[in-house]
């Protein structure tokens, strides 16, 4: 395994309490594989990622428990001097608004040439070349004059390919990519993810695609991992949630999704709110918005149970969820 | 930016018209300005009509202003009470107040951002919480009392510095004045840097910063200062006016001749021409001022375009 | 690939529309903005409104606490300042000159032997006059102003803008010293109208911008779409939008011309004797700083603690009316 995050825990301390936001998060990624993080806003899927790379923001966050193992390392025991080292040179990090995670007072070619001055020692001069070379392969139109504009003088797909060629810079084994595509235009998400996939390919590194967005997941991952109020309720190969859920939130979500091969079927929304992460319900904490709730569902939280050898899910009923 | 720059200064013109007429005219209509003619004593009825006449005291206040005006853009702004030329007091006047807002605006830039950085960074901890409620006192205790009771204990009780600074008012004698002079917009830059800074932390570049892997301290200085400091610069840009206009207060208790000595004196002797005259370089420089800051913000920002 | 959704699904519209990292969800989802059970069942209660809101926050400030209390012992002893002294501002002794305290006379005496205390006393008076009065000119002026330029627009603006312009140009203790020095009353309208103005450019700058920010608001259009007449439309929505922020500048002001007054009266033209002001004490007493400091350090600090107590009573007030903050 390239990356290996066991049981990892993250609190968040608020006005009304403690929110645990992941609350004991396992999942893998190998080399050149792509895992697929979907679940809703709140569910805690970028609060990992956050962990993962080490930029959660502490306080209010702070780490109570877990590994990420990293290469063999477990990256929570390194100093932060040796972190840091980590990050951006052998695992990188594309985030959701370009437009805001660019630095908006100095020009693109300096903020991609900072990567290989900082971790490559580079001459600022060598630095800019690399930075040039690098616009010109996520197909940047006229990158030598392009390199010495501001991150407002592009265009959101323009921006994004920026934001993916920083974390592709230094050629890092593992990437995070936290909904690289959602504010986006919808015609240039598809250029965008196409891209991100082709380049994932050719470096072979592995990528985890944390989304909310089911079309792209089908296309691009595979395997994927469901997040509900800071656990994982699925875990499981794309191919095998596609055909049948085997819990009733993945399900809930497929069916809240219209697909070409489902024609003339009702669309359905999953009733109510994500809970509130003080106050997670006692038990499954899914169980107030499960059609399949039943009365040990109030009492008992669900391991994640296997399903198959690459399959898990944490319902206490996923075989009727299977069968359904 | 061309063209930014010209309509800028055409907007200055009733600006600065404004201002100086309404000085001019609270100077004419409130004050006798032959009054300080004759030195200390009254001017006689016929000593006071020939003045009057001969200084264009009896036509009207509109052609006095034109009249006026006409000199002093030719560079004769008239004759101080003591039968000095305006330009000559100038002369001696503005160096002092330069170094004085010289000084004050050093204090502002390392001690304020530094005071702002240090407690942006560090919000809520026990450094900000002090600093914070120091700043708060620095702006409530006006300047004169501040400037005082330092003048107490730093001149008086403690004997670090001469207590009045002398005639040439030399830099290092200026120092203790200059801090004073500063003390409210230290504390406001302090404050403003701080919010800054704590409002950019937050920010998703300075995130994204960090995911890339950079040294704390590269973080903090290219990406976070940078963007952080663009609204400082303009405050200071801006007090540099305020600062050289409120240097009355200031070089009353130091006993400086400066800018503000010479007004104070003006205005006590009811000398239209020296106080006009001073009021009138302080209002250019107030305006200028600005107009700096503003061309700076596009400098700094680059998202900032004037048409 | 398979058709892009071009809508948010309805169980993730919450990440679509937010669009914002989990940690500010975490944060966001306390009880007071979002309110439900833990079941997540519908909201309990109504929606508060910004000045309850503002309210509730206000109580549990110990900030807010100390100076509203501070403010209304000041409050108290101007009206009733033979409340806490028996003696008069003005029966001063010269023999008694720069005395130190003493059985009765707390303070001391200051230059001219009267006592620190009944003065510093009385003072409280005449800068809470002061402020107050000046404020409330600043604020009428200004919002009237500022208001009108906001809702006329045009050549009304423009002019106003420039004439405000004209205000910010000219050094407040500049225009004192050049206005006041002539006045001979010995009362404190002078310096009051001087506050006025020269203050009301800021207040008007503040509403203007709040009634064109407000009439731009959606609910404001909508409103005017359905026909609300245009006295209904300034009281009922434009007006409450406008006046949190003048509120909080007025009371920061507040303290600013207290320290103002207090300023040209030192420099010997705001108040003058027979006033008692903590200007003209603690400019009579800088000479002889040296031997009577008291004299010097009483009004000082009680013209200090005034100044704080409002702008942080002022600062305090922003912060729990700025929704931004919450």
């Amino acid at each position: 395994m390239l990356l290996e995050v066991r049981d990892l825990r993250v609190e968040f301390h608020t006005r009304d309490g403690v929110a645990k936001a992941v609350d004991g998060v396992s999942y893998g990624v190998d080399a050149g594989e792509t895992l697929a993080v979907l679940g809703e806003s709140g569910s805690g899927k970028s609060v990992t990622a956050q962990a993962v790379m080490g930029i959660l923001d502490v306080p209010p966050g702070r780490i109570t428990g877990g590994e990420v193992v990293f290469r063999g390392r477990d990256l929570l025991k390194l100093k932060e001097d040796e972190r840091r080292k980590v990050r951006g040179a052998e695992m990188a990090m594309i985030f959701q608004d370009a437009l805001s995670s660019l630095n908006p007072v100095l020009s693109v070619g300096d903020q991609l040439a900072e990567m290989f001055t900082v971790h490559r020692g580079m001459s600022r001069r060598d630095a800019r070349a690399r930075a040039v070379e690098l616009m010109d392969r996520v197909r940047i139109p006229a990158a030598r004059e392009r390199a010495g504009q501001y991150p407002h003088q592009f265009s959101g797909g323009m921006r994004q390919r920026i934001m993916i060629a920083m974390a592709l810079a230094l050629e890092p084994a593992l990437i995070i990519a936290d909904e690289p595509t959602t504010a986006l235009d919808v015609t240039v998400q598809a250029q965008v993810m196409e891209l991100l996939a082709e380049l994932r390919r050719e470096l072979g590194m592995g990528l985890i695609l944390i989304t909310h967005d089911l079309g792209v997941v089908a296309d691009v991952a595979d395997r994927i991992a469901v997040m509900y109020a800071g656990r994982i309720v699925e875990s499981a190969p794309v191919h095998d949630v596609y055909k049948a859920p085997a819990h009733p939130y993945t399900r809930g979500l497929l069916d809240s999704v219209p697909r070409l091969d489902l024609k003339g079927r009702e669309l359905r929304a999953i009733k109510g709110l994500p809970p509130n992460l003080t106050r997670v319900p006692p038990g499954c904490a899914f169980h107030p918005r499960c059609p399949l709730a039943r009365d040990v569902c109030r009492t008992d939280e669900p391991p994640l149970y296997e399903v198959s050898a690459t399959r898990g899910s944490a319902c206490h009923f996923w075989r009727e969820c299977l069968d359904d | 930016m061309g063209r930014y720059v010209v309509r800028r200064l055409i907007q200055m013109v009733p600006v600065f018209v404004g201002a100086t007429l309404l000085i001019f005219l609270m100077v004419n209509v409130m004050g006798d300005p032959v009054a300080g003619l004759c030195g200390e004593r009254r001017c006689d009825p016929a000593t006071a009509a020939r003045l009057e006449q001969e200084f264009g005291l009896d036509e009207p206040v509109w052609r006095q202003y034109l009249t006026y005006m006409g000199n002093v853009f030719t560079g004769d702004f008239g004759t101080a009470f003591n039968g000095q030329e305006v330009t000559e007091l100038m002369a001696t006047a503005f160096p002092v107040t330069i170094r004085l807002t010289l000084i004050a605006i050093l204090f502002e830039v390392v001690v304020g951002i530094a005071l702002g950085v240090v407690t942006g960074l560090r919000r809520g901890r026990p450094v900000d919480t002090g600093v914070l409620l120091f700043t708060l006192v620095v702006v409530s205790v006006p300047t004169f009392v501040t400037g005082l009771l330092l003048q107490l204990l730093l001149g008086v009780e403690w004997g670090w510095i001469r207590p009045s600074v002398s005639s040439g008012a030399p830099f290092d004698e200026l120092i203790l004045p200059g801090l004073v002079l500063a003390s409210v917009s230290l504390a406001y830059v302090t404050r403003l840097t701080r919010t800054s800074i704590a409002e950019n932390r937050r920010s998703d570049y300075v995130r994204t910063a960090v995911a890339k892997g950079l040294p704390h301290r590269r973080v903090v200085v290219r990406h976070l200062l940078r963007n952080s400091l663009i609204p400082v610069v303009t405050f200071i840009g801006a007090d540099i006016g305020f600062l050289m206009g409120g240097a009355i207060v200031t070089e009353r208790i130091f006993n400086i001749h400066g800018v503000g000595y010479q007004l104070y004196q003006g205005i006590l002797r009811q000398n239209t021409q020296t106080v006009v005259g001073f009021v009138t370089v302080l209002v250019l420089v107030f305006l200028v001022a600005n107009l700096v800051v503003d061309l700076l913000y596009a400098v700094l920002d680059p998202r900032i375009r004037y048409a | 690939m398979p058709e892009q959704h071009y809508e948010p699904e309805p169980a993730l519209a919450g990440a679509a529309a937010g669009g914002a990292v989990d940690l500010d969800v975490v944060e966001a989802r306390t009880p007071e903005r979002r309110p439900q059970g833990p079941d997540g069942s519908g909201p309990r209660g109504k929606p508060r409104s910004l000045w309850s809101d503002a309210w509730r926050d206000l109580r549990r400030n110990p900030v807010f606490l100390v100076s509203a209390l501070v403010i209304l012992f000041l409050v108290l002893i101007s009206l009733w300042p033979s409340a806490i002294t028996s003696g008069s501002p003005l029966t001063c002794d010269l023999s008694k000159a720069q005395e130190g305290s003493r059985a009765g006379h707390p303070f001391g005496f200051d230059g001219q032997g009267c006592d620190v205390y009944t003065r510093t006393v009385y003072g409280a008076r005449t800068s809470v006059a002061v402020g107050v009065l000046a404020t409330l000119g600043v604020a009428v002026l200004g919002s009237v102003l500022g208001a009108l330029a906001g809702f006329l627009g045009g050549a009304w603006d423009s002019v106003l803008s420039r004439v405000t312009d004209v205000f910010f140009a000219i050094p407040v203790v500049l225009g004192g010293l050049v206005l006041l020095s002539v006045v001979t009353s010995d009362t404190v309208w002078p310096v009051i109208g001087f506050i006025v103005l020269l203050g009301w450019p800021q207040i008007s700058r503040i509403a203007r911008s709040a009634v064109i920010t407000a009439r731009q608001n959606d609910y404001v259009q909508a409103a005017r779409a359905l026909g609300a007449s245009r006295s209904r439309l300034v009281l009922r929505h434009i007006a409450p939008n406008a006046v949190a922020p003048v509120i909080v500048v007025a009371t920061i002001a507040l303290g600013t011309y207290i320290a103002l007054e207090a300023t040209l009266s030192y420099l010997g033209v705001g108040l003058k004797p027979p006033s008692v002001s903590w200007g003209i004490d603690i400019s009579a007493a800088s000479p002889y700083i040296r031997n009577a400091p008291h004299a010097l350090l009483w009004p000082s600090g009680a013209l200090a603690v005034t100044v704080l107590a409002f702008i942080m009573l002022g600062d305090a007030v922003r912060d729990a009316l700025d929704p931004k903050l919450r």
